[in-house]
């Protein structure tokens, strides 16, 4: 670490800003509620017996699974995009926006994780191939 | 909010029924809560529904990225020799699992944590995200149940076998929990009089098997007045021996000739016939128990126009026997029947006969 004059400006101000953050995440209440972060981390080892700590875990999670189901959001609008261009009737139907495999599963490919969801019967000559074309 | 508990009743119900298979799990409680806490943040996203094994896999993915930071931090922790995990644990362990996205900062080596990047980013995403509570109170789980210690030796105030063994242990099991002791008989068997009271108990159930039989035979026939007269008699006594009655001793109902008992032959009339049966039938199809009250409702007044033969209380029996057998049988109605052979009315019986198996569902009909 340089002993500079200027980063240790910086650090302090890196320092308050994240003493204001661990002091605001007590205000903020994260999804994943702190019972359940209590038990997994105590599942793993971790132990900690400060609350700002489990809350920063919470968030961190919290943000991690937003970033996934964002990713997939986009994989299912640019989805529905090009198929509305084929048929026009579908227009109705495609308002609802499905959190599926498929697009799980390409947005987890990002981060290293491999969903593959498989495919229990192949019950029509369609079974396996792009599901673009597929229904609900 | 409103919007955010609707979806979720809807996902919770359609999932509710479909999960019952399969015993319930250590973590079921914790899925379930996870379940939840994942479809509300892909809901704040922008997802308006889910499938359940998408939801049901992203909601794995999450508990194993929560699983996967513990073990992390605590792994920093123990390697500076720390067992309890501070906020640089915390934040080495979020940048390892963050390293294959990618973050401001990741290829700087020897910057301070407290400037990290990714925590720049969460600071950013709390700032910029509305706060989602959880939908409902969680409460404080696992439970931890108090387990039942066995008490040690000093508990029991007993001194342990063994200098080797200190008093703290728990005590050792009463020997008479692992020693065999051999066991005696103290009850007399007396086998004569365990013979005589079985006989007994024998003679017991016989009597009331045959009072069963006497009152199938009494309700399964249409009021005839030898029915009447065997209830009253014990079993091998032939009440046809007897004294006979006098004019006016008892009352018999009267018989009275329907005035269609000619045209029967032309006209086949099922009705007057599913009349005549109508109470055996729904004797026999009511079952003998239900008839042990003694209730004589369905007898009917009128004597029917078909007569039986008079027989002697042993053949009656051996009768209600086959009653309670053919009470599923097709050609039920038609044991009446056999005893008419030798009468002078054989043919009205052969007549009926025909018909019965010429027509044998409208008997069958209640």
């Amino acid at each position: 670490m340089n002993p500079n004059p200027q980063s240790s400006d910086g650090k302090h101000d890196d320092d308050s800003a994240l003493s204001d953050f661990l002091a605001s995440l007590m205000d903020y209440t994260p999804t994943i509620p702190d019972e359940l972060v209590k038990h997994y981390l105590a599942k793993s080892g971790f132990q900690c017996p400060d609350v700002r700590l489990i809350r920063l875990v919470a968030v961190a999670t919290q943000k991690f699974v937003a970033e996934v189901a964002s990713d997939a959001l986009q994989h299912c609008k640019a989805r529905q995009a090009a198929v509305v261009k084929d048929k026009r009737d579908k227009q109705q139907k495609d308002k609802r926006l499905i959190l599926v495999m498929d697009d799980l599963s390409k947005s987890l490919h990002e981060y290293g994780v491999n969903v593959k969801h498989q495919e229990y019967f192949a019950d029509s000559p369609s079974t396996g191939i792009d599901p673009a074309s597929r229904e609900e | 909010m409103s919007g955010v508990e609707s979806t979720r009743d809807t996902r919770k119900g359609e999932d509710g029924p479909s999960t019952s298979l399969g015993r319930p799990k250590a973590d079921d409680f914790g899925r379930w809560v996870s379940k939840i806490a994942v479809a509300q943040i892909c809901e704040s996203v922008g997802y308006q529904g889910f499938k359940g094994s998408a939801l049901e896999a992203l909601a794995d993915i999450s508990i194993r990225y929560l699983c996967d930071l513990g073990k992390n931090a605590s792994f920093h922790a123990n390697l500076a020799g720390r067992t309890e995990c501070n906020l640089f644990d915390i934040t080495r362990a979020i940048e390892d699992l963050g390293d294959s996205h990618g973050f401001p900062g990741a290829s700087e080596i020897g910057n301070c944590l407290v400037g990290s990047g990714i925590v720049k980013e969460i600071v950013q995403f709390v700032d910029t995200k509305e706060e989602i509570p959880f939908a409902q109170p969680v409460p404080k789980f696992p439970i931890v149940r108090n387990g039942k210690l066995i008490p040690s030796f000093e508990h029991m105030n007993e001194a342990p076998p063994g200098k080797h063994i200190p008093s703290w242990l728990p005590a050792f099991p009463d020997p008479h929990t692992y020693n065999h002791t051999p066991i005696w008989n103290e009850r007399a068997s007396d086998p004569c009089a365990d013979k005589i009271e079985q006989a007994r108990q024998q003679r017991k159930a016989e009597r009331a098997l045959l009072r069963l039989q006497q009152r199938l035979v009494r309700n399964g026939s249409t009021g005839t007045s030898a029915s009447l007269v065997l209830d009253a008699t014990e079993a091998g006594s032939n009440p046809f021996l007897a004294a006979p009655l006098q004019q006016g001793e008892k009352e018999v109902s009267e018989v009275v000739l329907p005035a269609k008992l000619s045209n029967e032959v032309s006209k086949g009339d099922h009705i007057s016939l599913l009349d005549a049966f109508a109470p055996a039938i729904d004797a026999m199809k009511t079952g003998p128990s239900d008839r042990l009250d003694g209730e004589k409702t369905f007898l009917p007044e009128k004597r029917p126009s078909v007569q039986f033969k008079f027989k002697t209380g042993k053949k009656i029996l051996g009768e209600s026997l086959d009653l309670s057998l053919q009470r599923k049988g097709e050609r039920s109605s038609t044991f009446f029947l056999r005893d008419d052979e030798r009468d002078d009315k054989k043919k009205r019986a052969e007549f009926i006969l025909r018909q019965t198996t010429e027509y044998p569902m409208e008997l069958n009909q209640s």
